[in-house]
């Protein structure tokens, strides 16, 4: 099951960078987001996967595909003039990170231990609730007026002429 | 040896792996691809690699509700981020008619 979700995740990624078409780039994201969200669900965090595909599947790749069609840029324009050496310079670092990643994953003694955890109970919505209007109520207040002005700068930066 | 099998059968080790490379994947699609809107998918895939770490780290450190709670405030400001990004990517389109960036090089036109 792990090995299902996380392919589709990184296959969705993948296929994200090499795709031309812009609306179908957009959909490879929806199917990596949909990749993490199963990768939540067998983290026994079901709030955190119906999270993830309503506020990332739904809303900002609705969103994104509504820029680019509004925007009318289906392709990537053709380049002004090509960057080889940028361009060979980020597939070494991307190569060179990865390398270092898998190393750095297989030889960690801290994630082996914590990996040996027993798995404990799955997380629901009352805890989350709890602790979240108990320990955490101003932060949440404070992230409900931050969507606020984060709506209000959107309308007032696309807006022509307040 | 030991390592390996913990990856492919859903270990700690195998989500912290899947995290970085699909941060890698983001970072990438960020610095090769030249349209401001590839590159926002790329800043997103980046952000739901640091959540995969996240809600990971969370179950096999017993299960914790706290780092929901801290995945809940994390969406929310990717939410606003979203918004305005995008809204700024219209008024760049809307000064230059263009969303690649190589041709969005001056502060002024």
């Amino acid at each position: 099951m792990f090995l299902c979700f996380a392919l589709i995740t990184l296959i969705g990624a993948v296929a994200l960078t090499f795709q031309r078409n812009l609306v179908v780039a957009g959909l490879c994201l929806v199917l990596s987001f949909m990749g993490v969200a199963g990768l939540f669900l067998l983290l026994a965090n079901p709030v955190a996967a119906a999270l993830q595909i309503i506020v990332y599947s739904g809303a900002i790749v609705v969103l994104l595909l509504f820029v680019i069609m509004l925007l009318n840029e289906h392709q990537e324009e053709p380049a002004i003039r090509a960057r080889p050496i940028q361009r060979w310079l980020s597939v070494l670092v991307t190569l060179v990170l990865t390398a270092g990643v898998a190393r750095l994953v297989a030889g960690s003694g801290l994630l082996r231990r914590l990996s040996a955890n027993p798995p404990p109970a799955a997380q629901n919505l009352g805890n989350l609730g709890n602790a979240l209007f108990s320990d955490h109520l101003l932060a949440f207040e404070v992230v409900g007026l931050l969507l606020l002005a984060a709506m209000v700068g959107a309308v007032a930066i696309v807006k022509r002429d307040l | 040896m030991t390592t390996l099998i913990s990856i492919l059968s859903g270990g700690l080790q195998g989500y912290i792996l899947v995290a970085l490379l699909l941060f890698i994947t983001g970072l990438a699609t960020v610095l090769c691809r030249r349209s401001i809107l590839v590159q926002f998918m790329g800043v997103e895939l980046m952000l739901n690699a640091a959540n995969v770490a996240l809600v990971a780290f969370a179950r096999f450190r017993g299960s914790d509700v706290q780092g929901t709670v801290f995945y809940l405030f994390i969406i929310a400001v990717a939410a606003c981020e979203a918004a305005v990004g995008l809204a700024l990517v219209v008024g760049l389109y809307r000064l230059r008619q263009s969303t690649d960036t190589d041709r969005a090089d001056a502060l002024k036109q």
